[in-house]
């Protein structure tokens, strides 16, 4: 038996055969090719032109809108059809004996140079179509290799190097009890998956596919970052215990699925999903949840080296929106610091980002790509399910000036004459204490507050929860955090405005009396917690909450 | 076969727009359609040679089409030129 420790990613336990993928030593694998495989090449170089071209076409129809992009995408068709670009890849493919993926790469990164090189900017800017097409063509070819998932079933624990997103997805269909990666990050795309589809995960075990051999019996401890490779008798015994006990307080909790979250007087409390990818969208309609009710669009920014387009940001609005419908989705506007923008946006090197220029600042620094934004979510509404949120509101005058740039961007749609919804409801985070002590006059200004537990708590009690020595000052039900929500719920209930809290406490069972007690009218949580609340506001009961929350933190007004 | 020499007059000289255009309305043609700038000479119907021409306003090109359509070919892309490509 051995036990290593690793970084806790996704929680929960997973007893399985260990199924071992490499998946970079397939590609250099083929790098060459042998005599009789030519055919087969020349055949592969064929059908996969052919679905990239498919595919482009299907873009080019969504994007009636757009006329630049188009033509972008025609030329890109152009390409891919290029007699010469065939002549050229046949040639490598015959007679040379390079692997179609090589072939690509050599093709392209030499078309590429020679466009870098160009005196004329115009022109060398070109090289940018040619590597794009070549993207797509080598991503569309390596997602053909992923045969090598076929081998999971429902015993599997995958081991691998690294893991995508969409990985992610493919390996949660094939069943597999957890995996178990050498790279990976609490925040990587693939673990925050991970965590929504209650996939059992732990993270950074170095050498892991040497220390790990094909179909030994391993268990994953999700919550505790632990891996043990072939438990003896008794850990696994405690081990299929306590999954047992999971399982069943699963099996529990997934009976609540259609049943709507009510408290035990009868008080409806809306519980929808904080998404931060358009991948966790099947999960939020999997578990029934009553809408999005934060959609993070900081994917669409950080690690870019450009702006995403309006008609990029559009496409992936509406998709969410439409397949929402009629359930409410809440867009917030970036909200990122300046240190993760550097790369796109031209921002000072700041000293202390957490009091800088982030959230709604960032939007209000930079017009263009705040009306970007609006612009597409605008275009996004038209099933009239989508609310904008703004992060980082510190008065009523920041959202005073956000409205203007939404009603310009009405005002710039209609003239160009594209489709949009004028009718859209607008909230603000209240995030920061100065907010949430005056919401009476930003509540006036907002159809809805959400507040954002992480960072009212934070700039409350002056303590960054990941510093571990100050960690033990972080109480989320600290007087003073209490007293702030509860001003902010009775100045949003005054003014008619609804209430919702999109943070993390609001995930945490034994906060949620309290929350509920405040007055709270919509609770917003990561896709994978939200049976485990439902069944928190079940045994509510908000005419005793409130009580006890009155008395204990001496609410009495 | 018929040869043609044009000079480019539209001012952004032959980017991306013009030489899809002039790939689009070659490759409608059965015959062969070759551009010559100075020592390179390429394929008219390859998107990818026709950018890599790098032609700029002022240039001279010759055009040389070859095949049962090539009086047609010739003149629609003569047009094209002439006509800037619908840019000015």
């Amino acid at each position: 038996m051995k036990k290593i420790i690793g970084l806790a990613v996704s929680s929960g336990i997973a007893i399985g055969y260990a199924k071992l993928v490499r998946k970079e030593k397939l590609l250099i694998k083929r790098k060459t090719i042998q005599n009789h495989e030519i055919e087969e090449e020349l055949l592969r170089f064929e059908t996969s032109v052919n679905q990239v071209v498919k595919d482009i076409d299907i873009l080019i129809e969504d994007l009636s809108h757009s006329k630049v992009n188009k033509e972008i995408l025609t030329t890109h068709k152009m390409i891919l059809h290029d007699p010469e670009f065939s002549i050229k890849i046949t040639k490598l493919i015959s007679n040379e004996l390079y692997s179609l993926e090589n072939a690509i790469n050599e093709h392209f990164s030499s078309l590429v140079e020679l466009f870098n090189n160009m005196n004329n900017e115009y022109f060398s800017l070109r090289s940018q179509d040619y590597q794009d097409v070549a993207d797509r063509l080598l991503a569309h070819l390596l997602k053909q290799e992923k045969d090598y998932f076929e081998k999971l079933d429902e015993n599997s624990i995958l081991i691998l190097e690294n893991i995508t997103p969409s990985e992610v997805t493919k390996a949660f269909e094939k069943k597999i009890k957890g995996f178990c990666t050498e790279k990976g990050s609490k925040n990587s795309h693939s673990s925050i998956i991970a965590r929504s589809m209650n996939l059992p995960s732990v993270s950074g075990i170095s050498k892991i596919l040497s220390i790990i051999k094909e179909d030994q019996l391993i268990i994953i401890d999700g919550s505790k970052g632990l891996l043990i490779i072939t438990p003896d008798e008794k850990t696994l015994k405690e081990y299929r215990e306590l999954f047992q006990k999971e399982e069943d307080e699963k099996n529990k909790l997934q009976k609540l699925k259609n049943i709507e979250s009510r408290t035990k007087d009868g008080k409806r409390i809306l519980l929808m999903c904080n998404i931060e990818i358009p991948e966790e969208l099947e999960q939020v309609l999997k578990y029934k949840s009553d809408g999005i009710g934060l959609f993070r669009t900081e994917f669409l920014f950080i690690g870019r080296s450009e702006l995403p387009y309006e008609n990029e940001q559009y496409e992936i609005y509406k998709k969410i929106a439409e397949s929402c419908a009629p359930k409410p989705v809440i867009i917030r506007t970036i909200d990122v610091g300046g240190d993760k923008l550097s790369k796109i946006l031209n921002i000072e090197h700041e000293e202390n980002p957490n009091l800088g220029c982030r959230g709604i600042r960032i939007s209000l620094e930079n017009i263009p790509v705040f009306k970007t934004q609006i612009r597409a979510i605008l275009r996004a509404n038209s099933k009239a399910n989508v609310k904008i949120m703004f992060p980082m509101i510190s008065s009523v005058d920041e959202v005073k000036k956000a409205k203007e740039i939404i009603e310009i961007c009405k005002n710039e749609l209609e003239k160009e004459k594209i489709t949009f919804n004028p009718e859209i409801e607008i909230g603000a985070m209240i995030e920061i204490p100065s907010a949430a002590l005056t919401s009476d006059s930003i509540a006036e200004e907002c159809d809805f507050l959400s507040i954002g537990t992480n960072d009212l708590i934070q700039y409350t009690l002056a303590v960054d929860r990941d510093n571990q020595t100050v960690a033990s000052y972080y109480q989320p039900n600290h007087p003073a955090v209490i007293k702030l929500m509860k001003t902010t719920i009775i100045n949003a209930h005054r003014k008619g405005a609804k209430v919702a809290i999109c943070g993390e406490m609001a995930s945490e069972p034994e906060f949620i009396p309290i929350l509920i007690g405040l007055g709270i009218d919509e609770l917003s949580v990561s896709p994978g917690k939200i049976f485990l609340v439902k069944n928190e506001i079940l045994k509510c009961d908000l005419p005793k909450s409130a009580k006890e929350v009155e008395t204990k933190y001496n609410l009495k007004e | 076969m018929i040869r043609k020499t044009i000079v480019i007059v539209n001012t952004l000289g032959m980017h991306a727009r013009p030489a899809t255009m002039i790939v689009k309305a070659a490759t409608k043609y059965r015959s062969d359609f070759r551009l010559i700038k100075g020592d390179t000479e390429i394929n008219g119907k390859s998107i990818m040679g026709v950018m890599t021409l790098a032609a700029e306003f002022g240039s001279e090109l010759e055009l040389v089409a070859d095949g049962v359509d090539e009086e047609f070919l010739i003149n629609e892309i003569s047009e094209l030129f002439a006509s800037k490509f619908g840019e000015e």
